[in-house]
């Protein structure tokens, strides 16, 4: 970090962040929801509840803070964005009512849509437009399921195979293979 | 007077004001051929005192029994020419002004041909009503000169001593056994450290022992009826069991009782007997038996000398009758279910800060000792948390406690000059310390090397084995995850609405903000009366408070009061609700339940008719707006004038106008400031003034679309501001079933609508009106023309409809 980058100028900030998460967000969550970031007073009850900012520098009031101050790139390119587990403790113990973890989630997609979403995610992604989950079954999961007396595959796009395509084409019109760099031969 | 209308009719040019702009001449000219009018002048200045005699010398010369004035606004100078008028003989209320100046000349500097069309048209509407009028008289109530002051805390308590002192009786009604309240449990008071109780004592017995103050502990308010200045409480005392006169408070039956159970005065942290006395200085200061755990051995009545003990003694109803009354009802602390996820309740080692103040208070459960109610060893770290139960919007209270951040300040003072060696944290989120003595305190609490963290804790934890506390926080100012291991931990618990308060809400028309705490008439200039005249708030009742700030209420409280009280009388203007139609009235009930003043009775609904409460009503005519059969209507702004003044202004030209009703404390004012700030906008608009936008009714807008009108606009405060609380809101459900209907006549909605406009808000008024006309000129004459059809055989079929149902 250069000298001048030590100082924020707040004419440099971007003003109108704070509107387009809120903007973005309304469309998902509708904007009274979304409006409620503009209510946090900075308490941190989020950060200490917070199972991943006890482990990492992941602090969730100083996103809200940046988010505020239109300090939009260094928001969206925080590696501490995507640290988030979506836990929810924050967004159920904030006194202020904001919608921390969905405010996040929406941050996130803006990043993503400017093209800053993680390798890893982008792994994840692919996974669940190949199988149709972000997690798919794997042989292990397959003989636990034999052994409780399932059927070995869960009643899903696994036993599916053209719910699997109406998937992929969901995906396609929103072009999110693209966005996380999906090719049809995998 | 006789029947035949006489008016005469004065423009005034206002020097160049109104003069400079309007051809006040030809107005008048214009005037004189008004039906009505015998008499029609031009004067330079009409407030002036020359402008008046005139007009009183044409009073008497011409038999004059209406006047008009086309002047500035109404708002400034009605009450000079009422009593211009009166002088001469005129009833007050057979004056009508035309406001050609604020809505007229100012706001159309540059336009004065259209100007002087306008300000005929006004001028026109002004005799029209006037031709209407009817001599009223104002409503002279007398007022009991008693007080009742609800509620013994610090401020009930102010307030009666200061009635008291004024000469007049007043009945001090306190629920406990006990007048204190609040204050009798604190240890110290804040910034300047002094014992409470010392300090509180003698003032309970200084009201104790005025000659002019009847208390009434251990009593609740059953039932109050009436109106300022005459009121009718009920109040059900309670049977304590024990005379108070014969009681010494000797204590020899508490000795003998073998009944234990927690003492509410120590907040349950100490026992007391089931005939007890709430505390040493304890006002009225006689024991009393709570029956609910009596087990009637009657070991007491055996051993009282005095033979104070009365085991049958009965509730008793006493009636008073008194003039005003003051709330004084306080406040309680967040419930102890609510602090559960602090860990209250669970956790041993964690206390709110009313427990605190009674262990660190020398006749408190401990005698001043702090201890861990664990183990009752002192605490080597105590951690106070601010903001519990308040500013969260989870709890439904976004509000601030007021008073927690500087007891805190207090209380860790307190241990630290006691104890030095204790160690002290206080995770806050923001220090309010911005009393008269109060940063001087936080400093030297710092000073003293308290501990501060801007922090607030997400996680409390127990150590089961050492039963210490371990708190989980994020330290905001370092942006560090922080936990703390403390061994006991003080809940700064925010205020709540006191029990006393929501029963109190049950028998009188109070409203409460959305705290939940009572309402003001006016957050800034009306702050301790109440809608309902003759009611007042202060202390606690109405928001967290200190006790400095719940004494200075008080007083304030009982100044507001002492005013009826001293005059003896109350003066209710003329333009009062009345049951004009007594026929048609079908006694729905809907002028009772929008009248926020509770002047309005229906014995029984659907059978008996409406009873104003004269003296109760403001004037605003929400009920008359409300009225669906047209039985109601409002002195001074009846139908009939409202009406008659519409089709003044629609006579000529009606597409071209916009007619909007403004009320007279926001939306009126805000078009008076247009003018006095000189924001031009073009001359359409025809403004009616009413006394609030609920007083509008829909009919006055279908009769103005049936005339052709262009556009119509309904105006009023902004929610939350209406000077008669609610008027607006009735207005905005009333507009929207009107734009239903017109939706489905097919009428253009966007031709009626509804905007606020505060008294500051002129820019705005006229930005509004530019727009409408900027719509208008789009609107085709046929559009209008169909309007006038559409509505017309509406309302005619409606009519049928109603002759027939």
């Amino acid at each position: 970090m250069s000298a001048s980058e030590q100082v924020i100028q707040l004419e440099k900030t971007d003003p109108k962040f704070v509107e387009e998460i809120i903007e973005y967000g309304s469309k998902i969550f509708g904007r009274e929801h979304m409006e409620t970031i503009t209510a946090c007073f900075q308490c941190g009850t989020c950060s200490g509840s917070c199972p991943s900012g006890r482990r990492t520098a992941y602090r969730t009031r100083l996103v809200m803070r940046k988010a505020l101050l239109g300090l939009k790139d260094e928001v969206l390119s925080s590696e501490e964005l995507w640290y988030c587990t979506t836990c929810y403790t924050c967004y159920e113990r904030c006194p202020r009512g904001v919608r921390t973890t969905d405010i996040i989630r929406v941050i996130r997609n803006i990043a993503a849509k400017s093209g800053r979403m993680k390798e890893q995610h982008k792994r994840v992604a692919r996974l669940l437009i190949r199988f149709g989950h972000a997690v798919p079954i794997t042989d292990e999961f397959k003989e636990i399921r034999k052994a409780l007396g399932l059927s070995e595959l869960p009643p899903t796009v696994h036993s599916y195979p053209e719910a699997l395509d109406e998937v992929r084409k969901l995906i396609k019109i929103m072009k999110f293979d693209q966005m996380v760099g999906y090719q049809e031969s995998g | 007077m006789s029947d035949e209308v006489r008016i005469g009719v004065y423009v005034c040019h206002c020097g160049k004001n109104i003069g400079g702009i309007i051809d006040c001449e030809e107005v008048a000219k214009f005037a004189s051929t008004l039906p009505g009018v015998v008499v029609s002048k031009h004067l330079l200045y009409t407030c002036s005192e020359v402008g008046q005699r005139e007009i009183q010398e044409d009073i008497k010369k011409y038999n004059l029994n209406r006047v008009v004035i086309a002047c500035c606004t109404p708002r400034l100078h009605e009450e000079t020419f009422r009593r211009c008028v009166e002088k001469a003989g005129l009833n007050k209320y057979l004056l009508e002004i035309a406001n050609i100046r604020e809505h007229c000349s100012w706001v159309h500097l540059w336009e004065p041909e259209k100007a002087t069309k306008k300000a005929k048209d006004l001028v026109k509407m002004a005799v029209a009503k006037a031709r209407l009028l009817k001599p009223l008289e104002d409503i002279v109530v007398p007022v009991e000169n008693k007080a009742l002051v609800i509620g013994g805390g610090v401020a009930g308590i102010q307030a009666a001593l200061d009635l008291a002192d004024m000469g007049f009786k007043v009945y001090l009604v306190e629920r406990a056994p006990s007048i204190g309240g609040r204050m009798a449990q604190l240890d110290k008071t804040f910034p300047t450290l002094d014992c409470s109780i010392c300090i509180l004592a003698p003032k309970m017995a200084e009201v104790y022992h005025h000659p002019n103050v009847e208390i009434l502990a251990y009593s609740e308010i059953l039932e109050i009826s009436g109106y300022v200045g005459n009121f009718t409480v009920k109040v059900l005392k309670k049977p304590r069991y024990v005379i108070e006169d014969k009681c010494t408070a000797c204590g020899e039956c508490a000795n003998v009782c073998p009944v234990i159970v927690p003492n509410e005065f120590d907040v349950g942290l100490s026992p007391r007997k089931a005939i007890y006395i709430p505390f040493a200085q304890a006002i009225p200061p006689s024991y009393l038996i709570d029956m609910d755990h009596c087990i009637k051995c009657r070991l007491c009545e055996k051993v009282c000398e005095p033979k104070a003990i009365d085991f049958n003694m009965q509730p008793e109803i006493k009636e008073l009758k008194v003039g005003v009354i003051i709330v004084a009802t306080g406040f309680d602390t967040v419930s102890k279910e609510e602090l559960k996820e602090w860990g209250y309740g669970i956790y041993e080692n964690v206390i709110t800060t009313m427990e605190f103040e009674r262990l660190t208070n020398a006749a408190g459960p401990t005698g001043g000792e702090l201890v861990r109610p664990s183990d009752g060893k002192r605490p080597k770290h105590v951690v106070f948390i601010q903001c519990v139960g308040t500013r969260d919007k989870r709890t439904g209270r976004i509000y601030c406690s007021y008073y927690c951040c500087m007891e805190t300040l207090k209380s860790a003072f307190l241990i630290k000059e006691h104890w030095p060696d204790t160690e002290i944290t206080v995770l806050y989120m923001d220090i309010r310390a911005f009393g008269k003595g109060f940063e001087e305190l936080y400093r030297r609490v710092r000073e003293f090397g308290v501990r501060f963290i801007r922090a607030h804790p997400s996680e409390i934890r127990e150590d089961k084995k050492t039963k210490n506390l371990l708190i989980t926080f994020e330290d905001t100012l370092s942006g560090r995850l922080m936990t703390i291991e403390a061994d006991l931990v003080i809940l700064s618990v925010g205020a709540v609405p006191s029990e006393g308060s929501k029963e109190l809400l049950k028998v009188t028309p109070l409203q409460t903000g959305e705290s939940g705490f009572f309402l003001e008439a006016h957050p800034k200039l009306r702050p301790v009366d109440t809608a309902t005249d003759g009611i007042f708030i202060c202390g606690g009742a109405e928001g967290p408070k200190d006790i400095k700030d719940s004494v200075t209420q008080a007083s304030a409280a009982a100044a507001r009061a002492a005013r009826l009280l001293v005059s003896g009388q109350v003066v209710v203007e003329g333009i009062t609700s009345f049951l004009a139609h007594p026929e048609v009235c079908k006694s729905c009930g809907l002028c009772q339940k929008v009248c926020p003043f509770n002047a309005i009775t229906i014995e029984e609904l659907r059978k008996t008719p409406p009873t104003i409460t004269l003296a109760a009503c403001k004037g605003c005519g929400t009920c008359v707006g409300e009225c669906p059969t047209g039985a109601l209507d409002q002195n001074k702004f009846t139908d009939e004038q409202i009406m008659a003044q519409i089709e003044a202004a629609l006579e000529e030209n009606p597409e071209e106008k916009i007619i909007a009703f403004c009320c007279n404390w926001c939306s009126y004012a805000g078009a008076d400031f247009a003018g006095v700030s000189r924001i031009q906008y073009p001359p359409n608009v025809r403004i009616i003034r009413v006394m609030c936008s609920g007083r509008v009714k829909p009919e006055f807008i279908y009769r103005a679309l049936e005339l052709g009108a262009g556009m119509v606009l309904w105006s009023g405060c902004h929610p939350g501001d209406c000077h008669y609380i609610s008027g607006n809101l009735n207005a905005q459900r009333r507009y929207e079933r009107l734009i239903k209907q017109l939706e489905k006549l097919g009428v253009d909605t966007n031709r009626v609508r509804l905007a606020w406009f505060s008294a500051a808000e002129g820019l705005q008024f006229a930005q509004a009106i530019s727009e409408m006309v900027e719509y208008l000129k789009k609107i085709p004459r046929e559009e209008i023309e169909r309007t006038k059809k559409v509505i017309s055989e509406w309302l005619k079929k409606r009519k049928k409809r109603k002759i027939a149902g």
